[in-house]
């Protein structure tokens, strides 16, 4: 059970950037969140504080409760798994196998459970065919997958993903989706930074909107992709869903994804945002 | 050399560095001088080493110099834009190519610093102790080294397939948008600067004769 | 024009052709789509257009060859190729030359490469600036830029060099929403001043609104080549791995559930 908290955590960058103000925020175990906005409001920055490898320079951020501000990243990487953008900039090993091994070795499990949990990661990224192969001899979208794997592998309470859809084919999104929903069906907490407003839409079910270092709005897609929250969402060069532009222009209320569209055109009645 | 440093604004910088690359040889020099330097007047015994008053006054000297070099290579690198002086070798003839890897080399390195940084962070997210004692920090040596020289490399072969589209490996010389001014006084003072050298080392070696 | 006549290619030391028998032109002042699953060719089939491939990275490249404007290109240094037909990849950061401290003196090193004098290569270079749209940023360091403007600055150091053709690998892979906005925008403003452009993108979108044609392929093969609203509507793209536009999948999920197409306003 991992409840994550940040508590009025300012951050600044050595060279006197401020990437985050003030911010507050609270994700319960096992939601399914994802966080937007323009290169620049704090998304990266504020998700590198949840395992430590940026500490703020004010206010707490918060594990179950407790601070996180003694315990080293390498201890809280047992608990908050991150997927960076870059595969690249992760993978060194010569197997696909070895990879993916790396993590949960280094955590500390013994060689049964890691064989276990290399053979289960790869199969939910639809690359147990390749755990012989050498990564760079997969393309940049499996080798996406693969690091994504490497993190699934270790099995954390908490998953984050930075940018999971960005280079990624119609064939490698529908994946990364059906991870996801994995993920979230076994109980744990995913969080997904994404610039894909559609898949920011239809697999997440809280969007926390960042600007300037701020949360700017923060709730379910039917609310944050409705006309009235449209300004908000210019102001960090955002853009509606295209379903949910045709839904406000047809007057049917907020329909963030397709389906949400489709499903109120059949049946006539109007989605009206929740909360 | 000092005065000029503190009129180019970097006058800090330059003794920091100068002491700080000088240190490992200023106390090697310092030793063995003052302790094997053949001479007469014994300061103090440690052992079976005399330290010597000559060996003082040479380890000194020896001083001196060191940190005359190191200033002077120092101030040249610390006031001189690389951009600039690549590519005003370029039009005194050297080649356009080396110009441009000698420039691409030292803008490079803050880049590569990045990098490091940031696949350090993807490899601490799995939990690799960057933390620990040096067995620790051996052991995670590979999963940093390796992705940065991979990306490097990716880096590089991206980066001249870019470029041959802006004709990178056309043959011939260039005519340079930029152009370092290099007033009349400049190259005077450039040519006294040589005759001094000149006359100092004459005046060296004919000392010596 | 642009065209490749039956052209097969294969990386150096590996056996299987990546490109099989591709056939393409593309006409003066033309918009072409490109679109396919992540490994189905469509980088290897920019880098043949553009001659990158075999010139630079070698290979063997078989069958009619690249030919542009009536010329046949094999052989050719690749300087030559620059001033007919530019390459733009998704990564702004490897393609700026990391040497300049202006964008003014970025985009000018392509003409100043050429040999061409001081006067024309700053013409060469305000023209290209204004194409995009960009003068305004002429005096900022390029490794300040945002994605978006760092493409922008990209294609107009491209531009510099005079092409009458353009091949741009997912531009805006790598770019944030606004950075995606910024660059469709531009590539709008070019398409109506005659550069023919073959563009290689995921964001069928973006393409259904630029596009004249589309060509989409498959396992190195081109399994569609035609009108981009004709292309993009076909069914059989969402089994190539290929995305539709979202107008496409709307009419199609309504369709489905027995609704007229027609209700969304597509």
């Amino acid at each position: 059970m991992t409840e994550l908290r940040f508590e009025g955590v300012s951050f600044v960058y050595p060279d006197g950037t401020r990437a985050l103000e003030g911010v507050d925020l609270e994700i319960p175990h096992g939601q399914r969140v994802a966080i937007v906005g323009q290169n620049g409001s704090g998304k990266s920055t504020l998700v590198r504080h949840l395992d430590g490898l940026l500490r703020p320079t004010e206010g707490r951020v918060l594990h179950d409760g407790a601070d996180i501000a003694g315990r080293r990243v390498a201890a809280l990487a047992a608990t908050v798994g991150i997927a960076f953008q870059n595969p690249d900039r992760q993978i060194f090993a010569g197997k696909v196998r070895d990879e993916v091994a790396f993590g949960p070795r280094i955590l500390g499990r013994d060689a049964a459970q890691v064989a276990a949990a290399v053979t289960s990661a790869l199969e939910a990224v639809g690359l147990a065919d390749d755990v012989e192969a050498n990564p760079y001899d997969l393309g940049y979208s499996r080798r996406k997958l693969l690091a994504f794997a490497s993190v699934l592998a270790m099995d954390t309470p908490v998953l984050v993903l930075d940018e999971p859809t960005t280079g990624q084919d119609a064939r490698g999104i529908a994946r990364v989706q059906a991870v996801v929903d994995d993920v979230s069906g076994s109980g744990r907490t995913v969080i997904a930074i994404s610039h894909d407003m559609r898949f920011v839409a239809e697999s997440f079910e809280r969007v926390v909107v960042m600007g300037v270092g701020r949360v700017i709005l923060d709730g379910p897609p039917t609310e944050v992709f409705a006309e009235a929250a449209w300004p908000v969402l210019g102001s960090t060069y955002l853009e509606p869903t295209h379903a949910a532009r045709v839904g406000a222009r047809l007057g049917l209320g907020s329909t963030p994804t397709e389906a949400d569209l489709v499903e109120s055109l059949a049946s006539g009645t109007i989605v009206r945002p929740t909360g | 050399m000092l005065v000029l440093a503190r009129g180019a604004g970097v006058l800090e910088r330059l003794l920091r560095a100068s002491i700080l690359l000088s240190l490992p040889i200023a106390i090697s020099v310092v030793l063995v001088s003052v302790f094997t330097r053949a001479g007469t007047t014994v300061l103090f015994t440690i052992g079976p080493f005399d330290a010597t008053l000559e060996g003082v006054e040479f380890a000194a000297q020896t001083l001196v110099r060191l940190f005359a070099i190191s200033t002077s290579i120092g101030l040249f690198i610390l006031t001189t834009e690389p951009r600039a002086f690549v590519f005003d070798l370029e039009r005194r003839g050297v080649s356009p190519r080396i110009a441009f890897i000698a420039v691409a080399t030292i803008e490079a390195v803050p880049t590569l610093v990045e990098r490091a940084a940031i696949i350090g962070e993807s490899q601490r997210a799995r939990g690799l102790d960057t933390e620990g004692g040096v067995r620790a920090r051996l052991r995670g040596l590979l999963p940093l080294v390796g992705p940065v020289i991979i990306t490097s490399l990716t880096d590089v072969e991206e980066r001249s397939l870019a470029l041959e589209s802006r004709a990178f490996s056309r043959p011939g010389t260039r005519y340079l948008l930029w152009a370092m001014p290099d007033r009349s006084w400049e190259r005077g003072l450039r040519w006294l600067l040589l005759a001094a050298l000149v006359a100092a080392a004459l005046a060296r070696i004919t000392g010596r004769l | 024009m642009l065209k490749l006549d039956g052209v097969s290619y294969r990386y150096a030391g590996y056996a299987t052709l990546v490109l099989h028998d591709i056939h393409l032109t593309l006409a003066d002042g033309e918009i072409v789509g490109l679109v396919g699953a992540n490994e189905s060719g469509k980088s290897t089939l920019c880098l043949v257009a553009c001659g990158l491939a075999p010139g630079s990275i070698r290979g063997e490249l078989s069958g009619g060859g690249l030919s542009i404007d009536g010329e046949p290109m094999a052989g050719k240094p690749l300087h030559e190729f620059s001033t007919r037909v530019g390459i733009g990849f998704q990564n702004p950061a490897t393609q700026l030359s990391g040497v300049t401290g202006s964008v003014f003196e970025e985009v000018a090193l392509g003409p100043m490469n050429l040999g061409l004098r001081q006067r024309e290569t700053v013409e060469r270079t305000n023209e290209a600036l204004a194409r995009l749209g960009i003068e305004g940023l002429a005096e900022r360091e390029p490794r300040r830029l945002s994605g978006g403007q760092s493409q922008l600055v990209v294609i107009a150091s491209l531009l510099a060099m005079r092409p009458s053709h353009l091949v741009l690998d997912e531009p805006t892979a790598q770019l944030d929403p606004e950075g995606t906005r910024l660059v469709g925008e531009a590539l709008r403003g070019l398409a109506a001043s005659g550069t023919a452009m073959l563009i290689a993108e995921h964001k069928t979108d973006l393409l259904d609104d630029l596009c004249s044609r589309v060509i989409a392929l498959d396992a190195g093969r081109i399994v569609a080549d035609g009108p981009a609203a004709t292309v993009l509507a076909d069914p059989k793209l969402v089994g190539l791995g290929v995305d539709p536009p979202a107008r496409v999948r709307l009419a199609r999920a309504l369709a489905e559930r027995g609704l007229d197409p027609a209700m969304a306003g597509a």
